[in-house]
């Protein structure tokens, strides 16, 4: 609020010549080796704080599972914390706690992370923890079936108590004839209740391959430490055969698909899922400067229209989900309370067609451009985010170089490219619509 | 199967206060300037000291209807220019209220600052207050219980279990509001809520980035120079109590697979002097993975996907509470468990090593927790909000590596309830759970689809 007859501020710093070909700083200190066993390890040295992040990104998830053994993949990364033949059941945790640790992981349609969070004076603990882990599971019955409740209570937790998460699980079963992204992460009820140590074996030994991991390190450790430590650790594990491509290619969707659900609920819920691209996809840059302008804040498109203008959403989101093969772009709707979804979607339908056919406003995109570039930045402020962009561009987005080319990318996206991503996603044809109705 | 702790090396990079300015300008609004350069980012944080503590009674959600509406529409723009100011900036911008203040705090590219600046100063002086804008908001704080209570009803125990604890306390208010309290709220009482209790005496700005500290300081005083003081004086809390018998509330979800559960009592204050071996012992209570809780309920049975444990510490004692769920039909012997090891730490206590390696655990953990501006920023505005200052960073690294067994047994003594005194919620299916759930107390049932948390 600029008061009349006082001083005008002075401009402060001159803007970045284009934001977007901005260096990252210390991008220039990243270092990567691949041992001879085909293990590859990244380090971002960054001793601004004395902590270090590592991240083991394993080459396998749902898209790897079959029918009958869903939630394998999930189940698994639980198992990978349930001891070795050297550490029993726990050490893993307590060990790396008791050295100021702390860990996490996380599966999902292509990938299985784990992460570890600790003071530089444990590197040398987590990684034999992390080598010893990869090659000396034990795969104890008792704690096989006591691991069972644990995740039959996530499940519980994410899709019978979460209507949300229900509907998107009936979705995704829909919106795919053939390829394996049609399985829920977290597995079907009598699967959780029916893989055998057997099934655990057989994945252990065909997916854990050090040629098919890829480990991250970011924060108080050089790459020379680093390196010397995944040679000591890492080295002696044997290369194995490539896992078994993912050969099935889900064939092509000429019709909406739809699902409606009835359960007990307050407030409505209306989901899209549309045919999107592989995450290495060229158009990608631009597919995420729509779903921004799309969904992103009080200001984007859809939040504007549908729960500011009609009030008929209480919240939208969106999300492409970027994988190896091409799979998903969600959206999703909570509806206002007593509106129905079969008017929400004609609304909706109006306003992306609308997109399609005539792109986006300069406002739309530059909003956009700025929220991608902010959400960088603050990824990068963590090591534990640069440990998670690493990973996830060497893993998923063709190499982790391509990171930093990622705000060149990003600030030579066009309208036209917009309107280009915009007609190849937003095809009703290639979607399925799930609708949650309150009974 | 625990080898012998290792203590790290105490590393003071962790624990330091990184350099900053602070000053008070003439109407109060207290200024802290911290200047951090690894990105191109500015974070702010301002907090004003009030919040849902000073909703009229019967009126909940009064604070928090007035912070959701900041940014509806300020100085010369509405509602979705001001959105547009800020997401067209790439920034962040995002106003709620706790119990004992309002919460600002927003992220903006560092080349945008002085908008920033502009758009925080509209929103906490010139808010339009436009009654279509109230009626949206209140639509939808509304529907945002109602959508929780739909896939995330676990979310909501903290304000049963608060109000079962607290009653007619402040602190047994939702600071949200509840469904009903918040269709009781009349724009009238928004506007008062902003004359009464927001201004600059009440406030600390936080600026944490890359800044220019002498540009940014004679910016602040620009652009809120001119802010009044808080019309009313700073609502006061009386002390909360313990519960003399214990208490239980069933929300009855029908159908619910599982039950979520909450035991809570009547805990801390912000003053509390035993803050380091408190956070030892909850640390190895229900603060980690490995904590008794989650070794019990978790690790050792399966019952759970994971059980933990935490103090909220305020002005006046504030609540600890245990939060877990299991299946519908281990809900009994899933509490029961709960309740087992409260008594085992109650009685049995900890052990040297156990200590040891909390003390590892809690100092390797901590820098990841201060690493960023914006974590700085929301600590140091924290500190101010409780009138502490740098030693409860700097003197925490030490007083972590002091603190003894006999500091741990103090600590649970007086900071651990024994089970007479404990509120349990249980969010679950009322059918299947009431009659066990009689074992622990006279049950008061309401519905989950119910306009109010108690």
């Amino acid at each position: 609020m600029n008061r009349p007859g006082s001083p005008p501020l002075p401009r402060r710093l001159s803007a970045p010549a284009a934001q977007g070909a901005a260096l990252v700083p210390g991008q220039a200190g990243v270092r990567a080796l691949t041992l001879d066993n085909g293990l590859k390890i990244i380090v971002w040295s960054d001793p601004s704080i004395p902590s270090v992040a590592l991240h083991n990104w394993v080459r396998v998830g749902s898209r790897n599972e079959v029918q009958g053994l869903t939630g394998l993949a999930h189940f698994f990364e639980h198992m990978m914390f349930n001891g070795t033949a050297r550490h029993g059941a726990g050490e893993f945790d307590s060990l790396m706690e008791a050295q100021g640790g702390s860990n996490n992981a996380f599966t999902c349609d292509d990938v299985t992370v784990y992460q570890d969070w600790f003071p530089r004076g444990a590197l040398d603990l987590v990684f034999e923890l992390e080598a010893d882990r990869i090659q000396g599971l034990s795969l104890d019955p008792a704690l096989i079936e006591s691991e069972r409740g644990v995740v039959y209570s996530e499940r519980l937790l994410r899709v019978d108590d979460n209507n949300q998460g229900y509907l998107s699980e009936q979705v995704q079963a829909q919106a795919f004839s053939a390829h394996p992204y049609r399985f829920p992460t977290i597995g079907l009820p009598d699967d959780i209740r029916g893989w055998t140590a057997g099934d655990l074996r057989q994945f252990y030994r065909t997916y854990y391959a050090p040629n098919n991991q890829t480990i991250v390190l970011v924060g108080d450790v050089t790459h020379e430490e680093a390196f010397a430590l995944a040679r000591r650790h890492l080295a002696r594990l044997p290369r194995q055969p490539d896992p078994p491509a993912v050969q099935v290619r889900e064939p092509e969707q000429f019709a909406e698909r739809r699902v409606i659900v009835r359960r007990p609920a307050q407030l409505a819920l209306l989901q899209y899922a549309y045919k999107a691209p592989a995450a290495t996809d060229p158009l990608g840059p631009a597919l995420n400067l729509l779903l921004a302008a799309l969904v992103d804040g009080n200001a984007s498109r859809l939040h504007r229209l549908l729960v500011e203008q009609r009030m008929i959403a209480q919240d939208v989101a969106a999300d492409w989900h970027q994988g190896f093969d091409p799979s998903l772009c969600w959206f999703w709707f909570t509806l206002a309370e007593g509106v129905d979804p079969h008017a929400a979607r004609d609304i909706i339908d109006t306003e992306l067609a609308g997109i399609a056919a005539g792109g986006l406003a300069d406002a739309d995109l530059i909003r956009a451009r700025n929220l991608n570039a902010a959400n960088f930045w603050k990824q990068l402020s963590t090591i534990d985010g640069k440990a998670h962009l690493l990973g996830e561009f060497d893993a998923l987005r063709g190499g982790w170089r391509k990171l930093f080319q990622a705000p060149e990318r990003y600030a030579a996206v066009t309208r036209a490219d917009i309107s280009a991503a915009a007609r190849l996603l937003l095809n009703p044809r290639r979607r399925t619509v799930g609708m949650l109705l309150p009974c | 199967m625990l080898k012998p702790a290792r203590i790290i090396e105490f590393n003071v990079k962790g624990f330091g206060v990184p350099a900053h300015e602070r000053m008070v300008l003439a109407n109060g609004l207290t200024l802290v300037i911290v200047p951090r350069r690894e990105v191109p980012l500015v974070a702010f944080q301002m907090l004003i000291r009030g919040g849902a503590v000073g909703d009229p009674p019967g009126r909940a959600g009064v604070a928090s209807l007035t912070a959701g509406l900041l940014d509806k529409g300020a100085g010369a723009r509405d509602a979705a220019e001001f959105a547009e100011s800020v997401e067209g900036a790439g920034g962040s911008f995002a106003a709620g209220a706790g119990p004992e203040c309002l919460s600002i705090n927003g992220q903006f590219l560092a080349h945008d600052q002085e908008r920033m600046l502009e758009l925080l100063a509209d929103a906490v002086m010139a808010p339009r207050f436009a009654a279509e804008e109230f009626a949206r908001q209140q639509l939808r704080q509304v529907g945002h219980i109602r959508s929780l209570k739909d896939s995330d009803p676990s979310e909501l125990l903290p304000l049963y279990g608060r109000a079962l604890l607290f009653g007619a306390h402040p602190y047994g208010q939702p600071p949200g509001g509840s469904e009903d309290s918040l269709q009781a709220v009349v724009l009238k009482d928004v506007i008062d809520y902003h004359r009464a209790h927001i201004g600059a005496d009440r406030a600390v700005l936080v600026i944490a980035g890359d800044v220019d500290v002498a540009w940014l300081k004679a910016a602040v005083e620009e652009r809120f120079g001119a802010w009044r003081v808080a019309a009313a004086p700073l609502p006061d809390v009386a002390p909360t109590l313990k519960l003399r018998r214990r208490r239980v509330l069933l929300v009855d979800s029908p159908g619910s697979a599982q039950s979520y559960f909450w035991l809570g009592a009547t805990g801390l204050d912000r003053a509390y002097p035993q803050r380091a071996a408190l956070d030892l012992v909850n640390s190895l209570f229900g603060g980690r993975f490995t904590s008794l809780l989650n070794s019990e309920l978790r690790i050792r049975t399966g019952l759970s996907y994971g059980a933990g444990s935490g103090f909220t510490r305020g002005r006046v004692a504030g609540e600890f509470a245990i939060r877990s769920f299991a299946e519908t039909r281990h809900s009994v012997r899933a509490i029961d468990l709960a309740l087992r090891t409260l008594s085992r730490l109650k009685r049995e206590g900890i052990t040297q090593e156990m200590l040891d390696s909390a003390r590892s655990y809690v100092i390797g953990q901590y820098p990841m927790n201060l690493e960023t501006a914006a974590d700085w920023a929301a600590q140091l505005a924290e500190l101010e909000l409780y009138g502490l200052d740098r030693t409860y960073i700097e003197g925490y690294g030490p007083a972590l590596r002091r603190a003894s067994l006999e500091d741990a047994r103090q600590v649970i003594r007086q900071a651990f309830p024994v089970g007479r005194q404990l509120a349990v919620v249980v969010i679950g299916d009322a059918q299947q759970v009431r009659q066990r759930l009689e074992r622990y107390g006279p049950v008061q049932q309401i519905q989950l689809a119910a306009g109010n948390f108690s």
